[in-house]
């Protein structure tokens, strides 16, 4: 990532987290963590809800932000209501047809 | 035979905008009350929502970013919101004017309430969404509404006046005993329908189900020329047919049966038939598109897993999404409420919504980043500045007219 000039505001804000692994869709950029004693300053972590994720997890930004997210809790919720409803119906884990 | 069944997303995204119930019902009465003198509008609002959902489907095609992923990267997260609320009541009230629209035709075909069709309808809905797989029931709904094109050959069977059909399409004002008022307040409910918010949402979110790149650009294309052209053709034929039966006698249209009258005028059972069917498909294909966009818009908000390209589990808060608007929908209408109201209506909130949901999408097809060297000509962008005036006098005058005018009334 070194050595990229990227606009905090127009790149990554509201931009959408994408897991590397599986190419699933894991949340947004809610906010950008700056570290400010770099000069220049420099992106330290993204904030997705109250996940924080340290800018070495970021792999490639393009108009979505790619992301590793092994031991990150990006899915807490949808997995809480997966267990605890979708689950429950018939069919959720089959592909659809 | 491949290529044929590449424009059913066009297809059913235009018959679901153009020809739902609420479209079914308003071309209908705009046909009776001011004859074809508010055609041109569905000719302004066919070309509006072409430009504009070729855009999306091209950003779709060249970064794979659907609609209200651009809604919140460039209004931001509060005026991104304020576009969620707006489109999302939107859609659930068009949900829940389609699903009664869904019981209103199995009403007529069996004589049986729609309330007792409603819950079934809705089911059913949840059933296809969970279950089936998206081309399958692009394919089924978009080819089957296709018979609603029985409203075009009913208006040459009709033998009208073409002359002086033509005559009244050209003539841009209002007639008989009908205001500026009315004449303006149903213009701005056809333009809301013609370019209502929702088709854009299911269109670019469908390209992403059928997995887009930049090697489809023609099959987008073809879609949105194919598609929504058809979509207006349909419109105008219904207001023609309405407008050779029931103007002349001085008969206003209320109800779906009226709507479906011209065909059977001129075709008898048979045409019943084939007009129920079509109306059938129409309106539960729009349940579709307006239940999946419920969940669509807010996921894409969130930057949830969302649609039916991966396994229901894996988009839960999608799928909980969809299955609490349908929840909605039913409770609403067990109300009683008039469905075909409850569309009118949801048609003129429509065009409040529209700045907010189009604005992002002509700033974004200029954008290298997403579409690369596909950006907008000064040609597009200028028709594309036009029609973002006309969005906004339409979205400023909506509500004013509607209390001037006792909704139409």
């Amino acid at each position: 990532m070194s050595g990229r000039v990227l606009h905090a505001q127009l790149h990554l804000l509201d931009r959408q987290l994408i897991d590397r692994a599986d190419g699933h869709l894991v949340g947004k950029v809610d906010d950008v963590e700056l570290d400010l004693d770099a000069d220049p300053p420099v992106v330290a972590a993204l904030i997705s809800g109250r996940v924080e994720i340290p800018a070495g997890r970021i792999a490639e930004v393009e108009s979505a932000v790619t992301i590793s997210t092994d031991g990150l809790d990006l899915d807490y919720y949808d997995n809480w209501i997966e267990h605890h409803i979708i689950d429950k119906i018939p069919g959720a884990g089959d592909a659809t047809e | 035979m491949k290529k044929l069944l590449g424009v059913t997303l066009g297809i059913l995204t235009a018959i679901g905008g153009f020809v739902d119930i609420g479209d079914l019902v308003t071309n209908a009465l705009v046909g009776a009350r001011f004859g074809m003198h508010l055609a041109w509008i569905v000719l302004v609002g066919v070309i509006g929502i072409c430009l504009y959902a070729e855009m999306s489907g091209r950003v779709v095609a060249m970064s794979g970013r659907p609609v209200f992923d651009l809604i919140r990267e460039r209004l931001g997260p509060r005026t991104g919101l304020l576009a969620l609320v707006a489109s999302f009541l939107v859609t659930l009230l068009t949900l829940i004017a389609e699903i009664g629209g869904v019981a209103l035709a199995f009403e007529l075909a069996s004589g049986v309430s729609y309330l007792l069709w409603m819950p079934l309808a809705a089911l059913a809905v949840w059933l296809v969404i969970w279950r089936v797989k998206f081309s399958r029931l692009e394919q089924a709904f978009g080819l089957l509404g296709l018979l609603l094109i029985v409203f075009a050959v009913a208006l040459f069977k009709l033998g009208p006046d073409w002359g002086q059909l033509l005559h009244q399409a050209t003539q841009l004002h209002p007639i008989g005993h009908e205001g500026w008022a009315t004449y303006a307040y149903y213009g701005i409910a056809l333009f809301g329908a013609a370019m209502t918010p929702y088709e854009v949402f299911f269109f670019s979110s469908g390209g992403v189900e059928e997995k887009w790149t930049r090697r489809d650009l023609g099959t987008e294309r073809t879609n949105v020329f194919i598609g929504f052209p058809l979509g207006g053709l349909l419109s105008l034929s219904i207001m023609g047919c309405a407008a050779v039966l029931f103007l002349p006698a001085g008969i206003q249209v209320g109800t779906l049966g009226q709507v479906a009258l011209p065909v059977v005028v001129a075709f008898g059972k048979i045409g019943l038939a084939v007009v129920l069917i079509g109306m059938f498909a129409a309106t539960f294909g729009a349940a579709l598109e307006t239940a999946l966009s419920c969940g669509y818009t807010i996921a894409q908000y969130r930057g949830w897993q969302w649609g039916k390209f991966v396994r229901p589990r894996e988009a839960s808060r999608f799928h909980v999404v969809i299955i609490v608007c349908l929840v909605l929908a039913v409770l609403t209408l067990l109300t009683a409420v008039d469905p075909v109201k409850v569309t009118e209506y949801s048609v003129v909130f429509a065009a409040m919504a529209l700045p907010l949901t189009y604005l992002p999408i002509l700033i974004v097809a200029n954008d290298p980043d997403y579409v690369g060297r596909e950006t907008n000509g000064p040609v597009r962008n200028a028709v594309g500045l036009f029609y973002l005036a006309l969005l906004t006098i339409a979205s400023v005058a909506a509500i004013p007219l509607m209390i001037i005018t006792k909704a139409g009334a």
